[in-house]
């Protein structure tokens, strides 16, 4: 779940997403998803409150049902033992006339004593007083020592019995310790024979025994029962056991017998009720999980909150890189359709994104003319044969303008690893083949200035050479001149100079025969050679120059000729000579009258080289000085060229020649005899 | 003192040869120096006439043989031999004050030419050259106040304003003047003015 995303996306991820573009990319979130995202964090509080005061109230709810029951227990209780101390008190008024009938008493009496006297009744004994309150009996009998009252006749009590005869009615007596510690207290109840008073039947209750006998075994096991005196001490308690709940108690007056007791209940820890516990324990439970699960969905989003920001710094950030490239970027799908290109490309080509998004190759940005060439290159793109040094080509702007690219191609591999595609980038070269072209072009040029200082350099030393002895000549000469105006002649003076004359020309001669042995040192190597080979060589290296010039060179060669003996470079300079001638003579064609053809044939033991041109052609008077030296139509000429070739030509025992072209424009003929040796 | 000649410098032995007899059928008279070295070590300053220089020469070049004849004050006209490829030195050096110019292979009767008229020059400039000691040498005999006569002379002042000029008399300024026109041997004021501008005016 808490995966994190990759932080650098493949290609194919950003190829996908043209989208982004037209986005703002760091859009705020919209207003009802903030308030959803708050939402958790309000609720949850309100949601815990909620279940806490439920809780709460039942639990409260609960403790004033319990509370409602421990009252309606006490008040049970109480009223158990008012009715039990009423009945004792009745008893003892219906059985006291009996009592005082006789001095012994009859079985019967003694038996309805004995029911009166049970142990649960709370009654330990019963005493009977005539009148004046002497003692006439008592049931038990009583060992004279253990009461602890007033006195030890004092029992009962005579202000009690004093009480009793002047309201005429039942009197209870406060409580009182006796000799075992536990407390007792008495009822005195008058007795009447025939409304005559005629004495008091006091019952003597034990605290203990009463509360004791009288409480059924459920309310004791709930409750601890116990009795306070008017001081607040504990007088009798019905389990030593202290009571674990301090709040669950209740206390009412104990009256009868008053005097200042009270009875105090308290509620032991009552059995646990499960249900509600359960119910409460299940729903703090599932609060506790909702929490937790609220936390982690919060700890998830904030990751995936950082994790979406990163990985938009990161997409802005390629963006941002993408669009400062001066590389251009073109990604295509299997098929060759363009997904995706960057502003540099865009800039390249001149198209915008629209455009070139979607399409199908032929892409607009093909150059026409080199039409083929491109649908080669893309398809062994596709084939995945693209070679990784990159592949030039030219391309076409939208405005016409031509660049020369160096294309680079790399495949795109998804996410899931899958071939989907092609990224390609791009580099304008135009700049760089233009430099290398104006430095091969500048190269060239320095060499033929070389060449011609070097050649300059011999023709002037030849000339001073030659200067000498024909300066010399020229002396004499017009020495021998003046001689002849003057009127003597000395015969002897003439042949001496004529004889130096001689020697100076013979000078002149030898210089020349210099030359020409030196010139024939330069004579070519001669190697069988095809010419077809050469010919496709030399067209080679002007081809470029060609295109420059927006020229084409078209050959026509003769699948099988004879090798002739020549030298390789001087042929491959005599075709790159006359094809240039012929360029230069299209020079104000129109573009589709701008062919040099060149052809070869062997005709009737000749091996014939035509170069046709379909340029101005060559005028009749052009024609008879075209093999001149230094004669030349070019501003720039030397006007050495055709003569270098012609010379060329002959050195190989072959011939140069022109003739007009029937389509307008000249063909120069090469022919070199075959020889058939 | 030697005569007026015309003095070849050609490391071409046929050339200076050729020259030569040129020179001869013409009545021109030459001496011939296979090197500028050579030449600059035998060369005097009172020597007359002209130097053909080759200006392409094995050693020491025409031009350099020009500049350390001129480095010396010898003024002996020159005129330069040149190939093709020369001429624009030769021009540069008729600029430093060379006499002429000749292109090779040259028409001869120019060359001939050119060297008659170098040769002229060089006779006219000697003359000037010894008019011009006389005329110094006479104005050394001059004192201090006939010079200052002979330069109000000069500025074309009458006596009386001399005089005014001077503060001193007419007569003693007509005795002066006649004094000036004895030493510098002249009979009027005009020729005494030709005179002075042959040196070179003052």
């Amino acid at each position: 779940m808490s995966q994190r995303p990759d932080p650098a996306p493949t290609p194919r991820a950003t190829v996908l997403q043209p989208a982004p573009r037209r986005r703002a990319p760091d859009a705020p979130t919209p207003a009802p998803a903030k308030w959803l995202a708050v939402l958790p964090y309000l609720t949850l509080p309100l949601f815990l409150a909620v279940i806490a005061a439920l809780v709460w109230l039942t639990r409260s709810a609960d403790r004033d049902e319990q509370r409602m029951t421990l009252i309606n227990d006490v008040l049970w209780m109480e009223q158990n033992l008012q009715f039990q101390l009423d009945r004792n008190a009745s008893l003892l008024a219906q059985i006291g006339p009996e009592l005082f009938a006789h001095d012994t008493q009859p079985a019967s009496t003694e038996a309805k004593l004995r029911q009166l006297l049970r142990p649960e009744s709370g009654l330990v004994r019963v005493i009977w007083l005539d009148a004046e309150g002497r003692r006439k009996g008592e049931m038990p009998p009583m060992s004279g020592s253990h009461l602890i009252g007033e006195s030890v006749g004092a029992v009962p009590a005579n202000s009690v019995f004093r009480l009793a005869r002047a309201i005429g009615r039942r009197a209870y007596g406060p409580a009182y310790e006796v000799a075992d510690g536990s407390h007792q207290f008495e009822v005195h109840v008058p007795i009447y024979s025939e409304d005559a008073f005629i004495g008091a039947a006091v019952g003597i209750y034990s605290l203990h025994e009463l509360i004791a006998g009288e409480l059924p075994w459920w309310f004791s096991e709930r409750y601890r029962v116990s009795v306070l005196d008017a001081d607040g001490r504990q007088i009798v308690a019905k389990s030593k056991v202290a009571p674990l709940s301090g709040d669950m108690k209740y206390m009412i007056p104990f009256d009868p017998p008053g005097h200042g007791l009270s009875l105090h209940i308290t509620a032991y820890r009552g059995e646990t009720r499960w249900v509600p516990v359960l119910l409460i324990a299940s729903i703090v439970l599932l609060a506790g999980i909702i929490v937790w699960s609220v936390w982690q969905l919060r700890r998830q989003l904030v990751r995936r909150h950082s994790a979406e920001q990163a990985l938009r710094r990161e997409s802005l950030f390629r963006k941002a890189m993408e669009d400062s490239l001066l590389t251009g970027l073109r990604a295509r799908d299997l098929d060759g359709r363009i997904t995706y290109v960057n502003p540099a490309f865009c800039k390249m080509v001149g198209y915008s994104p629209e455009e070139l998004i979607g399409r199908l190759p032929p892409m607009p940005y093909w150059d026409p003319d080199h039409l083929e060439r491109t649908q080669e290159v893309h398809d062994m793109i596709l084939s995945g044969a693209a070679p990784p040094e990159g592949v030039e080509l030219r391309l076409r702007r939208k405005n016409g303008e031509r660049l020369d690219a160096l294309i680079f191609e790399a495949p795109l591999i998804d996410a899931a690893g899958c071939h989907t595609g092609w990224m390609g980038s791009l580099l304008d070269i135009t700049e760089q083949k233009r430099a290398r072209e104006l430095g091969r072009q500048q190269e060239e040029r320095l060499q033929a200035t070389s060449r011609l200082v070097t050649m300059g350099e011999m023709a002037s030393t030849l000339a001073h050479e030659l200067n000498q002895p024909l300066a010399a000549i020229a002396s004499y000469n017009t020495g021998c001149l003046n001689r002849l105006e003057q009127a003597t002649i000395d015969r002897d003076e003439l042949r001496d100079i004529h004889a130096k004359l001689g020697r100076q020309a013979r000078r002149a001669g030898e210089i020349i025969r210099r030359v020409h042995d030196f010139v024939r040192r330069a004579e070519p190597k001669r190697e069988a050679l095809d010419f077809n080979t050469v010919i496709r060589e030399a067209i080679g290296l002007i081809e470029a120059d060609a295109h420059k010039r927006r020229m084409r060179i078209e050959t026509d060669l003769a699948p099988r000729l004879p090798d002739i003996p020549a030298d390789p470079v001087m042929i491959e300079q005599v075709i790159v000579n006359l094809v240039r001638n012929g360029m230069d003579a299209m020079h104000d064609n129109p573009p589709d009258r701008r062919t040099v053809r060149v052809a070869t044939r062997e005709e009737g033991g000749q091996l014939v080289v035509r170069v046709a041109d379909s340029g101005r052609g060559i005028d009749a008077d052009t024609a008879r000085r075209l093999f001149e030296p230094f004669f030349t139509t070019k501003p720039e000429g030397m006007g050495m060229g055709l003569n270098i070739c012609r010379s060329i030509a002959e050195l190989h025992h072959g011939r140069l020649g022109f003739e007009s072209n029937p389509d307008g424009g000249t063909i120069f003929i090469l022919s070199f005899p075959v020889e058939l040796s | 003192m030697n005569p007026a000649c015309a003095h070849i410098i050609d490391d071409d032995e046929a050339i200076r040869d050729a020259l030569q007899w040129l020179f001869k059928t013409r009545d021109v008279a030459c001496a011939t120096w296979p090197s500028a070295e050579e030449f600059l070590a035998a060369v005097q300053p009172d020597w007359r006439g002209c130097a053909v220089i080759d200006i392409r020469m094995a050693g020491m070049s025409g031009l350099e043989c020009f500049d350390a004849l001129r480095a010396r004050s010898n003024l002996l006209p020159v005129v330069f031999i040149t190939g093709h490829g020369d001429v624009p030195m030769a021009v540069a050096a008729l600029k430093k004050g060379a006499f002429d110019f000749i292109e090779k292979p040259f028409n001869d009767s120019d060359l001939v030419d050119v060297v008659v008229r170098a040769l002229d020059a060089d006779a006219q400039r000697q003359v000037a050259a010894a008019t011009r000691e006389t005329v110094e040498a006479r104005l050394a005999l001059l004192t201090a106040r006939e010079r200052e006569v002979m330069e109000q002379i000069l500025a074309g002042k009458y006596n009386k304003v001399i005089a005014d000029h001077l503060n001193i008399s007419m007569r003693t300024v007509e005795a002066h003047r006649s004094k000036v026109f004895d030493k510098m041997a002249v009979r009027s004021a005009v020729e005494l003015a030709q005179l002075i501008n042959l040196v070179g005016g003052r």
